[in-house]
């Protein structure tokens, strides 16, 4: 396939999932500062600014919106702010117009489902959102979501264009599950006696509920809600879709359909580090991160999974066509 | 029985479909007995609903350039479709090959040769100063002499009904999927009509420029390989290039896409470089080669043409076909047939006065108030005065123009397009002036489709038919026999 076309499809995958994700995000903290209660006002900056920083955005944030942090603006920001490139409008926006360029290569009803949720949501705002509560709002949006992956997976033919849809959904999916991850860990508790206290338990709940992962990780893990135990499951679950092990695996498997049928790709850079992340991934030793810093090896992961990106820019898209292997 | 002619007012100009008020003409007259038998004009409009929402569904739209990026708008589609009987579609055809013949030896004498300019038929600084004249390729090797592959002349009928030539589209003319979507719903809105009639097919189209294009490729390459270039999904016509990609199966490329390398023309493909043969492109000459023509272009191929001019790549267009459908180069059409082929022009050209000819200066100075000015080079109904249909200011403003550039302009006489009944919003069937543009392709042979897209003017009184400026399109039937006295059918099912 054209590698412009691969790059778009790529692309609207990753747009559409870190919108997903972006809703997520928004929801579990909406969650967790009801759940903080007396401890903490529900409008204290303190229970929104964590947001701000885990989706990295934090310099666009504080320009655009000055330096006090409320829930509005950090909701605002990351749904309905335009001039916020990974804003849930920015990347339903940019989802459409890239599944516009391909319109053509998708089914008609795959365009039309996005199309249609795009023109909805254009004219959603802070009011419309507060009005329906966040939770209904945000249950809403991610029906949307799901609805397109419905009909995408339903309709897309399992050739390239499927292949880099995948590719591109499950590298932001790891990317995404790492900076929910990381929300805990800038929610700072009181004190440390708080470990493993009521609060802590709520908040990890909360955590385990904003990727739907909740009931599942009771069904899979007797016993106890801790920190050890709920970074397992996220970060290396083998069976639960939304772990960041899951993720990756999938990714490698879409690679590997994307070059199956071409002997010179096999083994190229993005295949080798896809691969090296799964075995790390497999590998670690949970309560040593965790001692070491679980911000930190998040962090990793993150820089990682760019690494891959690029590597796949270079091999598929971008690579320097004089050396580039030429088809008969 | 009602009749939704009853109050159809026929106007001065040739009327296709009536020869007196209330006499049908012989190849209507079917159609005329068929939609005597509708109840009322309810039953009309709801099958213009289903044809209206049909090209919805189907996102048959175009793009229009004022608007901002997203504005999709359908073309209007006109239920009644314009007739063609046999023996004027065998006339049509003898003379737009004629044309086009004589199109493709004058192009490749322009580029090499230049026998007509010798000889004075043309005078060498009309093609000189032709902004579309590529002198670059002059004495270049073209694929199988073939330096047209695709007209879409655009033709008239006057108030006695002669066919004549309007203008030639030698460059990137566009429609033909419009021609194949009209059919597309009219097989669902009229199934039988279309059966009874015995109208000509129009769906081999895409199959026969598939050939030729195919034809074009270099000898040596035994499964070429055909790309469509567009400029890209903003462009107005970007529905019919994925269209025609669809339909013939081939990759739809925007200039990023493309790549030359030794020159050669390659594709950039997740597993590499793909080489690519032949290009359909749907972009200007200007566009193609920024390392040749417009610098700024972003929408080409740099190095295209080196790998053009060595014959490594077709393109289809050639490059610098647009020296023929200037519209001043023209008003020597009917010469070139004679020069070239002996033979008198079987469709004549509408009159025409250069503004570059001091004498015709003169006398469109004097007569603009009367005259259509045309500037050489546009194309979309832009650039344009209707003397009649214009005020003091718009030909004040035009003489100023003509005066300070004449070779820029061509000036003709008004004429009164033939009309066409055609239904009208809030339920009326009206005249509207029509058009034809039909699609000639010149590969192994002349083929010319039997149809093409007929444009009408839906505005009262309009005689602009682009789809820029108000038009909208109908249906073509050419009829494979001329039927006079037609046995009146049972009326069909109505299919919603």
């Amino acid at each position: 396939m054209l590698s412009r076309v691969a790059n778009l499809v790529y692309w609207m995958a990753r747009q559409l999932e870190r919108a997903e994700n972006t809703a997520r995000i928004v929801d579990v903290n909406a969650q967790l500062v009801l759940d903080l209660q007396s401890r903490q006002a529900a409008d204290d900056p303190k229970s929104w600014e964590p947001l701000v920083y885990v989706t990295g955005d934090d310099e666009k944030f504080f320009e655009l919106y000055g330096e006090t942090v409320t829930e509005r603006a950090v909701t605002e920001f990351m749904l309905f702010d335009r001039r916020n490139p990974s804003s849930l409008i920015s990347c339903i926006a940019l989802a459409r117009e890239n599944a516009r360029c391909i319109r053509d290569q998708l089914s008609g009803e795959v365009w039309e489902t996005l199309n249609t949720f795009y023109l909805k949501l254009k004219s959603d705002d802070y009011t419309r959102y507060a009005q329906l509560g966040s939770a209904e709002y945000l249950n809403r949006i991610k029906t949307q979501i799901q609805l397109f992956y419905g009909v995408a997976e339903s309709m897309i033919p399992r050739t390239g264009l499927w292949w880099f849809f995948l590719l591109g959904r499950f590298l932001e999916r790891a990317d995404n599950t790492s900076r929910i991850l990381d929300v805990k860990y800038y929610m700072l508790l009181p004190d440390l006696h708080a470990v493993g206290s009521a609060l802590d338990m709520v908040q990890w709940a909360s955590v385990l509920r904003s990727c739907s992962a909740f009931e599942a990780f009771r069904r899979s893990r007797r016993g106890q809600l801790n920190l050890e135990r709920v970074v397992d499951y996220l970060l290396r679950d083998e069976v639960f879709p939304r772990s960041i092990l899951f993720a990756i695996a999938e990714a490698e498997q879409a690679l590997g359909q994307i070059t199956a049928t071409a002997v010179h790709l096999e083994d190229t850079p993005p295949a080798r580090l896809i691969r090296e992340l799964r075995a790390e991934l497999e590998m670690i030793d949970v309560p040593a991160v965790i001692a070491d810093g679980l911000h930190e090896f998040l962090d990793d992961i993150q820089t990682k999974v760019l690494e891959i990106h690029e590597a796949l820019q270079a091999t598929f898209v971008n690579y320097d066509t004089a050396s580039a292997q030429v088809q008969s | 029985m009602p009749d939704l002619f009853a109050n159809y007012e026929h106007g001065k100009f040739y009327d296709e479909m009536f020869a007196a008020p209330g006499k049908a003409r012989p190849h209507y007259r079917r159609l005329y007995e068929r939609f005597g038998m509708m109840e009322n004009m309810a039953e009309l409009m709801d099958r213009q609903r289903t044809a209206d929402q049909t090209f919805i569904d189907r996102g048959v739209t175009f793009t229009v350039y004022s608007d901002n990026a997203g504005t999709e708008k359908i073309f209007p589609f006109d239920l009644l479709p314009r007739i063609i009987p046999a023996h004027e579609w065998a006339h049509l055809e003898r003379g737009l090959i004629q044309r086009m013949q004589a199109l493709n030896l004058f192009l490749a004498d322009i580029y090499d040769g230049q026998r007509i300019l010798a000889e004075g038929i043309v005078p060498r600084e009309m093609i000189e100063t032709s902004k579309n004249f590529r002198k670059e390729l002059v004495g270049c090797k073209i694929a199988r002499d073939l330096y047209v592959h695709i007209n879409g002349s655009d033709m008239i009928r006057d108030e006695a009904g002669l066919y004549s030539v309007l203008e030639d589209n030698l460059r990137t003319p566009s429609g033909v999927s419009y021609v194949l979507e009209n059919r597309q719903v009219m097989k669902r809105v009229f199934p039988t009509m279309l059966r009874d009639y015995r109208v000509r097919p129009v769906e081999n189209y895409t199959n026969d420029l598939l050939n030729l294009l195919l034809y074009l490729a270099p000898a040596h390459v035994p499964e070429p390989t055909v790309v469509l270039l567009t400029p890209g999904v903003y462009n107005s016509a970007y529905f019919e290039h994925s269209f025609l990609a669809r339909q013939m199966g081939i990759e739809i490329v925007e200039g990023s896409d493309l790549v030359v390398e030794n020159d050669k023309v390659y594709m950039r493909r997740t597993d590499g470089l793909a080489p690519v043969h032949v290009i359909y492109r749907r972009i200007d000459d200007d566009f193609l080669d920024p390392t040749v023509f417009r610098k700024d272009s972003l929408l080409g191929v740099p190095g295209l043409f080196e790998a053009y001019r060595k014959g490594n790549v077709a393109l289809c267009n050639p490059i610098g076909t647009g020296v023929a459908d200037d519209k001043a180069v023209y008003y020597y059409v009917p010469k070139m047939i004679k020069f070239y082929l002996g033979e008198d022009p079987i469709l004549p050209n509408i009159e025409t006065y250069l503004s570059g000819n001091a004498k015709e200066l003169d006398y469109i100075l004097a007569n603009l108030p009367k005259l259509v000015v045309k500037s050489v080079n546009e194309a979309g109904g832009y650039g344009m005065l209707v003397g009649p249909h214009s005020t003091q200011t718009q030909i004040e403003d035009f003489r100023a123009k003509i005066i300070a550039n004449p070779r820029n302009f061509i000036a003709q006489p008004t004429i009164g397009l033939s009309r066409c009944p055609s239904v009208i919003e809030g339920g009326t069937i009206e005249g509207r002036h029509i058009d034809f543009r039909p699609y000639i392709l010149n590969g192994e042979t002349i083929k010319i489709m039997p149809g093409g897209l007929t444009r009408v003017a839906l505005r009262k009184g309009s005689l602009v038919v682009n789809s820029s400026q108000g038009g909208g399109s109908k249906d073509t039937w050419v009829l494979n026999d001329d039927i006079t006295n037609p046995p009146l059918p049972v009326q069909e099912k109505i299919i919603v």
